[in-house]
Parts: C-alpha cells; sequence; structure tokens
C-alpha cells in the first residue's frame, strides 16, 4: 500500500537525519560572529546563500540541488574555520558537487560557466581541490536528508489521504517557502523534519482545510514532535514568510555585479547626447516674434494695423498664449475674435 | 558685349545652330541665345564668373559692365584677367575717410575668383584675400564705421560671394558616412567672407532694424539652401551665421522655423538627401532649450511631424546625436510630450538595420534618463514588450545595449516601482535566452539582470519560474506527443505499403 510505503520512508528518514545535521555550536559561533576580514559571519553565509539561490535558478537546477548544497555548505561552515575570501569558492564547490548528486548528466553546466556567471576570481583547479577537500571533510556523506525529503514526503502523505482536490496544497510553493527560510542561517539549526512540518502546518493554516490539518496532526503525532519545538520553529516560519511576501522590494545591490561590455558598445554608450552643442540658447520672445510677413498671407489684411515698429505684434498664436500686455497694445476693435482666426493657421 | 552663360550642353547642342535657353539666378529671367563652344550668347547677362554662373542683378540691365567682371578660362575663353586697383590700407588713412574706404573695399570684395583654375590671378587673389582679411579685422575692433550705406553693401558682398549654385555630388553613390566630402575649393575667400559677416552680425554697432531691409526672407532662403554644402567647415559657419540672424531678427524666426520644417519634410518624405541636418538640428536644439512656457501648438506639432519621422531616415547615424539632444530638451520643457514621442519611437522602430536599433536603445536610454515617474508607468508597458524583443535579439551589440538598461540606477529604481508589471513582461525572454543565446557575454548579463528581479521581488518572481516551468513542460509534453502521432502515422504508412506491395497495382 502506498500509505503504508510512505510512513516506512518516513521512519527511516526520520530515524538518519540527524547524521545531516550542521554542528549546533558551530552555527552559534557564526550567528554570533561580527563581521570582519577573519571570520564569516551569518550575514555574509546568507547572503551566499541568496547567490547560490540566482545560481540554481539561473541553471536551471531543481531546488533538490539548492537544499543539497546549502546543506554541504552550512556543514561544512559548522564544522571549520573559514575566511571570508575562500567563501565564494566554498559555496560554488557545493553547488557543483550537490549538481552531480542530485541533476541528470546533460543538465550539468561546466565548472567553467560556474565561476564565469558567478563572476569568481578563482579557477577551475581550484575548484576541483575544494570540492575534494569539502567531500573528504564530511566523510563523503554527501547526499544527505534534508527539510526538502520530509517536505516532498508530508506532501504526498497530504494528498493521498486527503479528500480535497489535489491542487490546493501546492509542492511548488512550499518549495519556494522553504527556498526562503534556508536563506536564513537560523533554520539550519532546525531538524529538517520539524523544519518542513512547520512549513507544512502553514501553508495547511493559510489554506485552512480541516482535513489537512488532521493529516499533519497525526504526522506530528508519528514522529513524536514535541507540541513547544512545532510552535517555536512555526513562529520563525512564520516571520519569515512575512518578510518573503512583503510588497516592499529590497534594493538589488548592483554595486556587486559586474557588467562586462564589449569594447564596441562601451564606445558608444555616451558618445551621443553629452556631445553639447556650443551655440547659446535662444529665449523664446513668446507673441512678439511669431508674426512675419509670411504669416501675412494667411490673414485678412487687416491685421496689417497691428504691426508697428521693428516688431510685428501679428501672432500666430493661439488666444490662449498672447500675454495680456499684448491686448493692452491692440486697439478696441481688434477683439478676441480676430486673435483666435489667427489661431487657426497651421503651418503643416 | 558679349555675353556668355555657362550651360550643361547635352550632344542635341550644336555650336552656330541650336539655340539654348537659360535663368536668371536672381531676376529668374529665362534668355535664349545661340549655342557656342560650351555655353550661349545671350544679351542678357553681361558676365558671369566662377564655374557655376553667378549672376549679378545690375548685370541684367543690358549692355552694362563694371569693373572686373571677367569669362572664366576654364572654358577656354580669351577673358581678361581682372585688375583690381589697391587701394590703401584703411589703418593710414584718417578716421573720417575710414567709412568711404570701407566701403570702397567692400565693393571690391564683389569679385569673384575662380579656384578651379588654380593658376589665374593668384596676385588679385591673393589681393583679395588681404582685403577680406582686413575686413575682418576692422570689423571687429572698430567704432563708428557702420553707417547706414555700409549695410546694403555688406549684404552685396556677402551674397554674391557665398550665394550659388552648389556642385552635384560627384557620384550617386557619395556615402556621407564612408566617403570624403569634396571640399569648397575657394574656401580660402569664402572662410573669410563668412567670417567677416559673422563678425558683423555680433558687433556691437549692429542694428537689426536697419539690417532687416537687407537681410530679409529670400537671403534667408538662400542662405538655408546652402546647407546643403558637402564641406563641413562651410556648414559650420553656416550654422553660426543662421543661429544668430534667427537670434536677432525675430520678424524671421517664424518664417525660418517654417522653411526649415520643409527642408526637413523634403529630406524624410521625398529626397533623403541634405548635407546639412546636423547642422539645423543643432540650431533647433538651442531654440527648443529657449522655448517659453507652456509650449506653443506650433512647435508640439514640430516635435510629433518631423523630429519623430526624421528617426527613419537611412543615414540617421549623422545627425542622431543633434536629434536625440532636441528630443530629450523637448521632454524636459514639456513632460506630458513623452507619451508621444516614446510611442512614436517605437512605431518607427527599427527592423531590419541593427545599427540604427542601437541608435535608438541609446536614445531611448537618454529619454528614461529624464523621465517623469508618472509619465514612465503610461507607456512600461509597450516599452518593456520591445526591450523584451531586443534583449533577446541574436545580433549581440542590440542585446548587450538593452542589457545595459539594469545598471542605469535611476531606470532601476523605476522599473523596482512597477517590478510587479515589468517582470512577467520581461521575464520569459530572459530566461530562454539564459539557455539559448549564442553569444556567452549575453549570457552573463544576463544574469545579472535575473539576479536584479529575484532581489527585487522574490515571489513574484518564483511564482513566473514555476509557470514558465510548468509552461515549458507543457510544450515537451506536447511536442513529444506529435513526435509519438507522426511515428505512428510512419509506422501505419510502412505497414500499408507492405500490404499493397503484394497486390497488383490497378
Amino acid at each position: 500500500m502506498e500509505a503504508f510505503k510512505l510512513m516506512r520512508e518516513l521512519k527511516t528518514n526520520f530515524e538518519q537525519e540527524s547524521i545531516y545535521l550542521p554542528r549546533e555550536k558551530g552555527l552559534d559561533l557564526l550567528e554570533t560572529t561580527l563581521e570582519n576580514d577573519k571570520q564569516i559571519s551569518a550575514r555574509c553565509r546568507d547572503a551566499k546563500v541568496e547567490d547560490l539561490w540566482s545560481l540554481t535558478s539561473f541553471f536551471g537546477y531543481s531546488t533538490q540541488t539548492f537544499v543539497q548544497a546549502v546543506n554541504l555548505l552550512d556543514r561544512f561552515l559548522a564544522m571549520m574555520k573559514i575566511q571570508p575570501k575562500h567563501l565564494s569558492c566554498i559555496a560554488i564547490s557545493c553547488l557543483h558537487i550537490a549538481a552531480k548528486l542530485v541533476e541528470e548528466e546533460c543538465n550539468i553546466s561546466s565548472s567553467h560557466d560556474l565561476i564565469r556567471i558567478s563572476q569568481c576570481k578563482f579557477t577551475i583547479s581550484d575548484l576541483n581541490r575544494m570540492e575534494k577537500i569539502i567531500s573528504e571533510k564530511l566523510n563523503f556523506q554527501c547526499k544527505a536528508i534534508t527539510a526538502f525529503t520530509f517536505l516532498q514526503l508530508y506532501h504526498e502523505m497530504t494528498i493521498l489521504h486527503t479528500s480535497e482536490r489535489k491542487t490546493s496544497l501546492s509542492l511548488d510553493k512550499l518549495e519556494a517557502q522553504l527556498k526562503a527560510c534556508l536563506c536564513r542561517i537560523v533554520f539550519s539549526k532546525a531538524k529538517p523534519s520539524v523544519l518542513a512540518l512547520s512549513l507544512l502546518a502553514q501553508e495547511i493554516e493559510a489554506i485552512q482545510s480541516v482535513d489537512m490539518l488532521e493529516i499533519s496532526q497525526c504526522i506530528q503525532r508519528h514522529l513524536k514532535i514535541a507540541d513547544g519545538e512545532l510552535f517555536y520553529w512555526r513562529e520563525l516560519v512564520a516571520k519569515c514568510m512575512t518578510d518573503y511576501s512583503s510588497p516592499e522590494c529590497s534594493k538589488p545591490d548592483n554595486k556587486k555585479l559586474v557588467w562586462i561590455l564589449s569594447r564596441r558598445t562601451a564606445q558608444n554608450l555616451h558618445s551621443s547626447y553629452y556631445s553639447v552643442p556650443e551655440l547659446p540658447t535662444i529665449p523664446e520672445g513668446g507673441w512678439d516674434e511669431s508674426g512675419s510677413e509670411d504669416s501675412c498671407e494667411d490673414m485678412s489684411c487687416g491685421e496689417d494695423s497691428l504691426s508697428s515698429g521693428e516688431d510685428s505684434l501679428s501672432s500666430d498664436t493661439e488666444a490662449a498664449c498672447a500675454p495680456p500686455h499684448f491686448h493692452q497694445r491692440i486697439s478696441a476693435p481688434h477683439s478676441q475674435g480676430d486673435s483666435a482666426r489667427l489661431g487657426a493657421q497651421c503651418h503643416f | 558685349m558679349s555675353i556668355i552663360r555657362p550651360v550643361t550642353l547635352n550632344y542635341h547642342m550644336h555650336p552656330g545652330v541650336c539655340r539654348a535657353a537659360a535663368t536668371c539666378h536672381l531676376c529668374s529671367k529665362i534668355s535664349e541665345g545661340w549655342v557656342a563652344q560650351g555655353y550661349v550668347l545671350s544679351s542678357h547677362y553681361t558676365s558671369i564668373s566662377g564655374q557655376s554662373g553667378r549672376i549679378f542683378p545690375e548685370v541684367c540691365q543690358e549692355g552694362q559692365a563694371e569693373e572686373g567682371r571677367r569669362v572664366p578660362r576654364s572654358f577656354r575663353s580669351q577673358g581678361k584677367p581682372i585688375e583690381l586697383t589697391p587701394l590703401p590700407l584703411l589703418k593710414d588713412v584718417p578716421a573720417q575717410e575710414q567709412p568711404e574706404l570701407f566701403l570702397k573695399k567692400l565693393q571690391q570684395c564683389c569679385t569673384v575668383f575662380d579656384f578651379m583654375d588654380t593658376l589665374s590671378d593668384l596676385k588679385m587673389k591673393e589681393y583679395k584675400r588681404s582685403t577680406l582679411n582686413e575686413l575682418v579685422d576692422y570689423v571687429t575692433v572698430s567704432r563708428g564705421y557702420l553707417t547706414e550705406q555700409a549695410y546694403p553693401e555688406v549684404v552685396k558682398m556677402v551674397s554674391y560671394n557665398i550665394f550659388r549654385t552648389l556642385p552635384p555630388s560627384d557620384s550617386n553613390e557619395f556615402d556621407p558616412e564612408e566617403d570624403e566630402p569634396t571640399l569648397e575649393a575657394s574656401w580660402p575667400h569664402l572662410q573669410l567672407v563668412y567670417e567677416f559677416f559673422i563678425r558683423f552680425l555680433e558687433s556691437q554697432e549692429f542694428q537689426p532694424s536697419i539690417a532687416k531691409k537687407y537681410i530679409d526672407q529670400k537671403f534667408v532662403l538662400q542662405l538655408l539652401e546652402l546647407f546643403d554644402s558637402e564641406d563641413p567647415r562651410e556648414r559650420d559657419y553656416l550654422k553660426t551665421v543662421l543661429h544668430r540672424i534667427y537670434g536677432k531678427f525675430l520678424g524671421l524666426r517664424a518664417f525660418i522655423r517654417k522653411q526649415i520644417n520643409n527642408i526637413f519634410l523634403r529630406f524624410v518624405y521625398e529626397t533623403e538627401h541634405f548635407n546639412g541636418v546636423a547642422e539645423l538640428l543643432e540650431i533647433l536644439g538651442s531654440i527648443i532649450n529657449g522655448f517659453a512656457l507652456p509650449l506653443k501648438a506650433e512647435h508640439k506639432q514640430f516635435l510629433v511631424k518631423v523630429l519623430i519621422p526624421l528617426h527613419t531616415v537611412r543615414s540617421l547615424s549623422l545627425f542622431h546625436a543633434q536629434l536625440a539632444y532636441c528630443i530629450v530638451q523637448f521632454l524636459e520643457k514639456d513632460p506630458a510630450l513623452t507619451e508621444p514621442v516614446i510611442r512614436g519611437l517605437l512605431k518607427f522602430w527599427p527592423k531590419t538595420c541593427s545599427q540604427k536599433e542601437v541608435m535608438f536603445l541609446g536614445e531611448l536610454e537618454e529619454i528614461l534618463d529624464v523621465i517623469e515617474p508618472t509619465q514612465f508607468v503610461k507607456i512600461q508597458e509597450p516599452l518593456f514588450k520591445q526591450i523584451s524583443r531586443c534583449v533577446s535579439s541574436p545580433h549581440f551589440q542590440v542585446a548587450e545595449r538593452a542589457l545595459y538598461y539594469w545598471n542605469n540606477e535611476y531606470i532601476m529604481s523605476l522599473i523596482e516601482e512597477n517590478s510587479s508589471v515589468i517582470l512577467p513582461i520581461m521575464f520569459a525572454s530572459l530566461y530562454r535566452i539564459s539557455k539559448e543565446h549564442w553569444n556567452p557575454a549575453i549570457v552573463a548579463l544576463v544574469y545579472n539582470v535575473l539576479k536584479a528581479f529575484m532581489e527585487m521581488n522574490s515571489t513574484l518572481f518564483d511564482e513566473l519560474t514555476a509557470t514558465y516551468k510548468s509552461d515549458r513542460q507543457r510544450e515537451k509534453k506536447k511536442e513529444k506527443e506529435r513526435e509519438e502521432l507522426w511515428k505512428k502515422l510512419e509506422d501505419l504508412e510502412l505497414k500499408r505499403g507492405l500490404r499493397s506491395d503484394g497486390i497488383i497495382p490497378t
């Protein structure tokens, strides 16, 4: 029976998950470290994980790859003292190892592409060496049991047992939420089974399905997860979700990214507009310069009397544009009506 | 008095047998005459000078001759060399005699020499050159020299020297971008005439009220025609001259604007040939800069009916910088024009010329640099649909230029505010080219853009990724089904074929 198989799988994973937990003391150390040149801080790690997510998304890797990579990274960081300058190399190596574990051969991007896209400074041989080091340090137990494993199981079980529509509980959405959580180091301290259950419970609460709620409670009882523990993590997850779906956009940090352009494009970039013309501005005179002998041909000869001195007052502007003192200079018979007729003149 | 007018003769014209007609440039009278060796003998003209045939008003009166006219040697005539009696230097005569001497020198400079014939009249050419030089200095430093009589003489001298029929372009295939322009041979004199005229216009004593009798619409019209000169130095001077005239003669401004309109419209819709577009646009730039607010309807019409269509011309690269400047100036004056301008550009977006596309993208970025957020919201959808197409262009320069928009801080802030609208438009093409584009540099830039979007609006980005992936999977499934269907049909056909082989064909 399907359900039975799932239950058994769940039990096995649950028993083994502690093997793949990063050392708590190591994580604590990371969280308390202040940012400096010698040591990595929690913020460093979080930023790096976000980069990993960008790369995962860009290369089309699955969420499983990402989760595995983060797990590797956390385990490694928790046991070793790392200099910040090596962090990029370590992170990319983790991603590459994870990709090789999870993805199909044909979908794995080459080391060269990885380095090029992530705009890192190290070489392919550096990458290969680092991968070896990481694998060794982790005793080659690379493929971990992560929150994602549990999430998939929970999801399957819920769908199996619920009478509601299958599509109401979306695995994609849960995956996205898990990804958002993993970008914060605090969640690496959670047991994967508990984290996954928190996410599930959170989502079920949002959907408000009584059915699924029962199932999740069933799972909790089965795995003997304490209420207090679940509650604690659910709160943190809730807070993370609010941040994640907030309409406020975080300003992208463009400074970190390098924009490499071809020579020709770079040359042409601002060459056009900034050739400021040397001719000084000629201010428009307003009503006094619009008329000319030429515009007389469109107007009746009655307008000739408007001209005086060197500035012809005949105007081709709309009546609305004529400033007040213009009207003062016109003798009474020339009313607004004339100006309106003038306004109809069109040069096109 | 024998009178000669050069005319381009075709093989029909037999000397002494055929008659031909020629038109006087200034009075437009047509007169007929016998054809001689390459010219027309007619009683209308007293003489001509220069290869292109300048006719002078006085000369129209029959039988009148003036000192110093000659027939060009290049037509193999037996013309007499020009003799000008040397006049004393202006600085050498007492102050009260200077104005009269000034006029005499101006009249002497009305004599035009033939520079195509490099050996003729060298001494006199030099004399005229030094006289012109002297006049330039005189106009710059002197006081009280500008009497009312001087104005018509100055204008006459300038007209005689500069107004001429421009020689036709050497070949039809003259490419303004590639080939060297044909320079004006008489530049040694011409330059000084322009220099003199500019300083005359800029002089403190210059009075537009007197000058406007002589610098009239006809003058301006001829001036504008000269902008078609191939010599860029001449166009540069003309630009300054017209700029000063526009500034000082308020009564001529509307006329000048109208004539420039006509020139541009002819350029865009009829000939696509005019060498002076860039210079005229520069002048217009300084005019637009000075527009009073609110903008008159005439000016808005000009923007929409003339400036935007100018973008469609093939030789856009020659004047694009100046055109973009004009457009941006308009938008800084009246931001409400942004929507028609951008829609106009999108309408005329180049479809086959990538070089033009890169120029359009550059101009668009300059417009976006000054755009108001409210205006941005109005055009963001059609705009980013076009940018999305540019970004996926197989021409790497176009794609690169479009992607570089994301390095512009102001544009980024606008995109950020409206990411919920813009991201869905851009997403599909960005994601697709990250996988499919041939150029690795472009792929790297796309990563930057995608990362920026990811950080801007994670939720939306994830949603779009999920939708995109499921769409792709659906498509793949359809593809597979289609292929299987074809395979089935093929198998069916094979089976049928095997069966029918056993049957005797009917």
